[in-house]
């Protein structure tokens, strides 16, 4: 119960208007397409550098906790994720506004987020030293298996055709393999200067959300009314809670997944909302409204992609070993401030303190971010007004802004435009962007730790290397775990096509 | 006037053309990877222990039997696409991107926030053609000023630099 003796140091005028400042502008931040939480952690990074070490984490802590939320408003405002942690609340989330009830699924969002994200830091004030052990148990094999569960997602998310969701995620894994070979360095698929760089996730995550959303816009300026509906909600604070609080089962589904994947390192919070909104779907009574504006499926993936925050810290704390991006960025920012993760970091009189301090200002963070979020929410509405010609325009310069700031790059700009553009004409035949964007963020997971497990098995077993990642507790159970996801969606699949 | 007015009019594609199509499209994306990994000029040892290709060749191969599982398929549920509409707004998308690296980011940005608002406009706001004409002008400056101030002043991002900005 250490952690209960340095909330005092939370607690001080200074630290307070850090908190609610951070919060503030990571939700603003996290909103806006391309402004990915790791970019506004890093963009922040500097004007810590003349605070104190305990007060510059503070507002970093407060940023990332509060970006991870805020990227779900433009979610389910315009259907463009801010991050793509929020790529599953938009599948439902932005359902919900085209009914008018943006606000309600704003409120399920941050009530959502603020459970997951005071489980997660629980989690990591209360499971630190087991956790971290089973984190240095996830060799090159096991993360393969995990992308490969991830793939196994995608042909079930998608439960209209199983055929089409696996053909987007093998184009999303192909997208990822342009450019230099990652562990032997070679450059692949670079028919032109603009493909040097390769296709970075957060630009394909503009491009195939936010493109399609703008072309669609316009294509429909003259033959539909507004998109986008009134935001008129009519369920008040308290009955959100209620209903939040009764959809226990995608409450606890959403927090302990996305605590597991936080801690798993390389993993990243980017799968936790999609693996979640998943998982919750197949135990769920109400499958069929799922993609249709399922409050449960805003509920699952909002926990766990803030309940991935605290755990993601985990490895990175006690192992140097970033959980997420954005773990890897704070990971410079404890550095610059003298801190060097550990098992000592937690004992040392130097470092005690100022982390300590740090994980309860998360606890404090997610209060500030519930209630800055559910008054932002109040807010929203002004958006749901805006006419479809400035609202397409608007997105395409914001879209443009982001790509660009990424890396300083015209060809990322290009990138996504074209990518975009492509994605819409493949939504019209019934592709999905969801799986294509996984497969651009688990494509380097999966080809890293395949090439490397299997110059490792070689070594090992000789030409029987794929001994090497059938072995094991945790690769058998994943194994198994991929397996049962197939036969389900596939099943599941069948089922929908006979009864419709 | 010299906007365009765009009618009200539907190009429609049949879904299961748009199903063919797409296993075309998928189809050659995949023998187009199975040849760059087998082709010298791209790979030098295409046939040895090279293992540069091995993760895509997997990939090109499950996307080669998607493809023709995909042929297949007996899915109808698919959306036409209104070109007409769509036209204009992918001419403007395209002079955005080109005219970006020569007059600047903000520039490019404001022209093509005005040109979007007044070909994308509603019979109603035709009207009083010249008043309509001057708001959506000041409000197309007023966002351009409101990003500059976010991106430049506060946030000091670096964007492509042209006339003016």
């Amino acid at each position: 119960m250490e952690f209960l003796n340095y909330f005092d140091n939370v607690f001080t005028v200074y630290h307070i208007a850090l908190l609610v400042g951070g919060t503030f502008a990571g939700i603003i931040l996290g909103a806006l397409p391309g402004l990915s939480p790791t970019m506004s952690v890093a963009l922040l990074i500097p004007f810590t550098f003349h605070m104190k070490p305990e007060s510059g984490l503070i507002l970093l802590g407060a940023m990332y906790t509060a970006t991870v939320a805020g990227g779900a408003i433009s979610a389910i405002l315009v259907n463009v994720p801010g991050a793509p942690a929020n790529i599953a609340t938009a599948m439902d989330g932005h359902q919900m506004a085209k009914k008018g009830l943006a606000r309600e699924a704003l409120h399920y969002c941050f009530i959502s987020s603020f459970v997951g994200g005071i489980f997660g830091v629980f989690i990591l004030i209360f499971f630190t030293p087991p956790l971290a052990r089973l984190s240095l148990e996830f060799g090159t094999t096991e993360l393969f298996w995990i992308a490969i569960l991830g793939i196994t997602i995608i042909a079930t998310i998608d439960s209209k055709s199983v055929i089409k969701g696996l053909l987007s995620g093998l184009f999303g894994l192909m997208l990822a393999t342009i450019g230099d070979n990652p562990v032997l360095g070679v450059e692949r698929f670079v028919f032109t200067d603009h493909l040097e760089g390769g296709v970075n996730i957060v630009v394909g995550l503009i491009g195939l959300f936010a493109m399609p959303q703008v072309l669609n816009l316009m294509e429909k300026y003259y033959s539909e009314k507004n998109a986008v509906l009134s935001s008129e909600g009519h369920s008040t604070l308290m009955q959100s809670f209620r209903f939040v609080f009764s959809k226990l089962k995608a409450l606890s589904i959403g927090s302990f997944v996305g605590s597991l994947i936080g801690i798993i390192p390389g993993a990243g919070g980017q799968i936790a909302g999609l693996v979640a909104y998943d998982q919750t779907k197949k135990v769920s009574s109400n499958q069929s409204n799922y993609g249709k504006g399922e409050p449960e499926g805003i509920i699952a993936a909002e926990s766990a992609n803030n309940s991935m925050v605290g755990p993601s810290l985990i490895p990175l704390l006690t192992l140097s070993i970033p959980g997420s991006p954005t773990a890897a960025v704070l990971l410079g920012g404890l550095l610059i401030h003298g801190i060097f993760p550990g098992h000592e970091i937690f004992i040392s009189e130097n470092t005690a303190p100022v982390v300590w301090t740090f994980i309860d200002s998360l606890i404090i963070a997610q209060i500030f971010m519930l209630i800055i979020g559910l008054f932002l929410s109040r807010h929203s509405g002004w958006i749901m007004k805006v006419p479809d010609n400035y609202m397409a325009v608007s997105i395409l310069v914001l879209a443009v802004f982001g790509t660009y700031s990424i890396g300083n790059s015209y060809s990322d700009v290009i990138i996504m435009v074209v990518l975009g553009t492509i994605m819409f004409f493949a939504s019209k035949a019934g592709f999905s962007a969801v799986p294509v964007v996984l497969g651009i963020i688990l494509g380097p997971i999966a080809e890293n730790n395949f090439l490397l497990g299997k110059l490792i098995g070689g070594a090992r077993y000789g030409d029987d290397w794929v001994i090497y990642f059938t072995t094991g507790t945790i690769n058998v159970t994943l194994i198994a775990i991929c397996i049962i996801s197939i036969t389900y969606g596939l099943y599941s699949n069948r089922k929908s096509k006979r009864s419709a | 006037m010299a906007f365009i007015q765009i009618e009200n009019q539907r190009e429609v594609l049949n879904m299961k053309q748009y199903l063919k199509i797409s296993t075309l499209i998928v189809t050659a994306l995949a023998v187009l990877l199975l040849f760059t990994s087998f082709n010298e000029v791209f790979n030098p040892s295409p046939w040895g222990e090279n293992e540069d290709y091995l993760f895509p060749r997997f990939i090109a191969g499950g996307i080669a039997v998607l493809a023709l599982l995909l042929w297949f398929e007996r899915d109808d549920k698919g959306k036409p696409t209104n070109f007409i509409d769509l036209l204009p707004g992918l001419g403007l998308i395209l002079a955005y991107l080109i005219s970006m690296n020569t007059i600047g980011f903000y520039m490019a940005s404001m022209i093509m926030f005005f040109a979007v608002i007044m070909i994308y406009k509603k019979p109603e706001e035709t009207k009083d053609f010249w008043r309509v004409l001057l708001i959506k002008l000041s409000i197309s400056v007023v966002f351009i000023l409101i990003l500059y101030g976010l991106f430049t002043l506060m946030l000091q991002v670096r964007l492509p630099r042209g006339l003016l900005f």
